[in-house]
């Protein structure tokens, strides 16, 4: 099985000038399959469609998260609030600001094991497919590597040979 | 013959390989305060040159202290570095700074003014970088509280930690070089610095004041977010907590009596960074030494080097014959030469490759005006010893002069960047420029009342 018979085929995604605001609102709304439920995570594309970064949940959460606070101990010196004040604060930023820049990504061929590898190395939950022609062409999400792999689990005649 | 009597004997004449060392030494200097390349890569490899152009020999650059480096200031470095790394994680400097901000009762001034004694003291215990790199994190966080432009507190929080770090031998690196080279102890600087220090401290609170103290305003529900923090839950190891202290308080008391007991100030450290890591039991000493600022390290290493060069081939003699002859062998006037070059070529460039330089320059200065001495003597002769603390006043407080004129300014100004509130080269220099100029007036004055005037 390789990562395109997995993936779940591009539907939306975030411009570079977007503020985190309305990125924040595309990702509470997004399609996820068929259902408007929300995703966890949405690549960054450029003009030309070419994709230029990734903005998931994590990158909000750093959004929010003052850099001094990563240079100490201060998480017992906040105050109720503050999460909510920086939210306002980081709300005219720009997803360019904030995107994961660096965004590990697989082939259409690559196969599932290589999929499971990025995964497990580099912590991360999606996995943007690209496609023959450079541009990315789906999503792989964990939940669906998990399905394969409880699939594999139950059916024996399942892997390799099919 | 030592090596001291051999350095002074060495024949002083512009051949090849003076011209080659002088060359490779300003290209090295001019690179460095370009920062096209890292200033740590340009040592190394700027040392490297000297080295296999001959113009040292290795035995000279690695055991000779006339021409090599200065593994005294190299140990006590390191050592220092690993003493506080150890201490970081027992959460005391963050008990240290949320403590020092209830102290000011949320009121923004009166924190801005505790922050900065308090900043001062730090870091004239530890070195500066060390001690912005502790407070300026807690002074962002702080501001965020009470709503107020933390710039102005980032901003006194570096200016304050280059006067503190003046006072001490350990305080900044080019006290801990000037050390070394003069053969200075813990409490000769207690003694003659300090004191002058402290009074500097005390102008420094009211220049603040009279800058930021009616600018600062916060409403009063935000004040109580300061008063709310409990300072004793910074503390994560309260074990680790007590052995840092304790090894502290023995590395302290080493310092100030390492003079007496004939120890170097590097044995001291040293012997207190093995004792702290046996204490912490740890089994995984790597990230411990890994976080010993190594950059740093090599960057002096280097220098020593490349400096150890240009006083072999005599480039270094002759600079120090043009100072005499520009103050005409008057120590007042050579001091004061000193102190306000210092200040201002500190402002532009690192202090540590200018002071770097300039020891082995008041080293061959001495040997020029009391060719019979050497040794001690030679170092501590009563006319030096005030252009030695002039060289130390002005090198350590000029780097208040520019954003780049001394680390703790570079860290304070990335730090505040990355937390979005950039501050430029020149508001920097608007509030740098006036406090040196105010301390180097007060070390003036000081220096010719108590060594020219009073005599003690």
């Amino acid at each position: 099985m390789k990562a395109k018979d997995l993936m779940i085929p591009l539907q939306e995604y975030l411009k570079p000038e977007t503020t985190l605001k309305e990125a924040a609102n595309i990702l509470r709304t997004a399609k996820r399959d068929e259902e408007r439920c929300g995703v966890k995570g949405l690549p960054v594309l450029d003009a030309a469609g070419k994709m230029i970064g990734f903005l998931s949940m994590g990158d909000i959460l750093k959004a929010v998260f003052p850099s001094y606070m990563g240079l100490m101990n201060l998480g017992d010196f906040t105050w109720d609030g503050m999460v909510e004040d920086m939210a306002k604060k980081a709300g005219n930023k720009k997803v360019s600001d904030m995107m994961t820049r660096e965004v590990i990504s697989v082939e259409e061929d690559s196969s599932l094991m290589e999929c499971v590898d990025h995964m497990l190395k580099h912590n991360v939950k999606r996995l943007p497919v690209i496609g023959k022609d450079g541009k990315i062409a789906g999503i792989l999400y964990e939940r669906d590597v998990f399905f394969a792999i409880t699939r594999a689990m139950l059916d024996e005649n399942a892997g390799g040979a099919r | 013959m030592t090596h001291e009597a051999a350095a002074a004997a060495q024949p002083f004449v512009m051949d090849t390989a003076f011209w080659t060392a002088t060359v490779i030494f300003l290209m090295a200097y001019a690179i460095i305060i370009s920062e096209k390349i890292h200033k740590t890569i340009v040592a190394i490899f700027g040392a490297g040159l000297m080295l296999v152009l001959k113009i040292l020999e290795q035995h000279e650059a690695f055991h000779l202290e006339e021409f090599g480096i200065d593994w005294n200031v190299i140990f006590l470095l390191i050592s220092m570095m690993i003493i506080i790394n150890l201490m970081r994680p027992t959460g005391v400097f963050e008990y240290i700074a949320i403590k020092s901000a209830k102290m000011g009762k949320g009121e923004p001034f009166r924190i801005m003014a505790i922050f900065a004694v308090v900043t001062a003291v730090l870091s004239a215990l530890l070195d500066n970088v060390t001690t912005v790199l502790l407070i300026t994190p807690v002074t962002l966080l702080i501001a965020d509280a009470l709503d107020v432009d933390p710039i102005p507190y980032l901003i006194s929080c570096a200016l304050a930690s280059n006067i503190g770090g003046t006072a001490t031998l350990i305080g900044d690196p080019p006290n801990i070089m000037i050390a070394s080279k003069a053969q200075l102890s813990f409490m000769d600087f207690i003694y003659h610095l300090t004191p002058v220090v402290i009074l500097m401290m005390v102008f420094y609170i009211f220049a603040i004041k009279l800058i930021w103290g009616k600018k600062l305003k916060t409403r009063d529900e935000l004040k109580s977010r300061i008063m709310s923090m409990n300072e004793n839950e910074a503390i994560k190891d309260p074990v680790m907590l007590k052995k840092s202290l304790f090894v502290l308080a023995l590395v302290l008391t080493g310092f100030v009596f390492h003079g007496v007991l004939h120890f170097q100030p590097a044995t001291v450290a040293l012997f207190g960074a093995g004792l702290l890591l046996l204490l912490s039991k740890t089994h995984e000493p790597h990230h411990i030494l890994a976080e010993v600022e190594w950059p740093t390290i090599f960057f002096f290493m280097g220098l020593f080097i490349i400096v150890g060069a240009v006083v072999k081939v005599g480039l270094i003699k002759w600079m120090s014959v043009q100072v005499l002859e520009l103050t005409q062998g008057n120590m007042f006037a050579t001091s004061m030469v000193i102190m306000w070059f210092s200040a201002i070529a500190s402002a532009i460039v690192d202090n540590i490759p200018y002071v770097a330089t300039m020891n082995p320059l008041v080293a061959d200065m001495a040997r020029q005006l009391w060719p019979d001495l050497s040794g001690v003597e030679l170092l501590h002769h009563p006319d030096l010893m005030p252009v030695w603390w002039s060289l130390a006043l002005g090198a350590c407080l000029g780097g208040n002069g520019s954003a780049i004129g001394a680390s703790a300014n570079v860290i304070v100004v990335g730090m505040s960047e990355k937390a979005g509130k950039k501050i430029s080269f020149m508001k920097f220099m608007a509030y740098g420029m006036p406090i040196m100029f105010m301390t180097v007036a007060v070390s003036t004055v000081y220096v010719w009342l108590r060594y020219y005037i009073l005599k003690i």
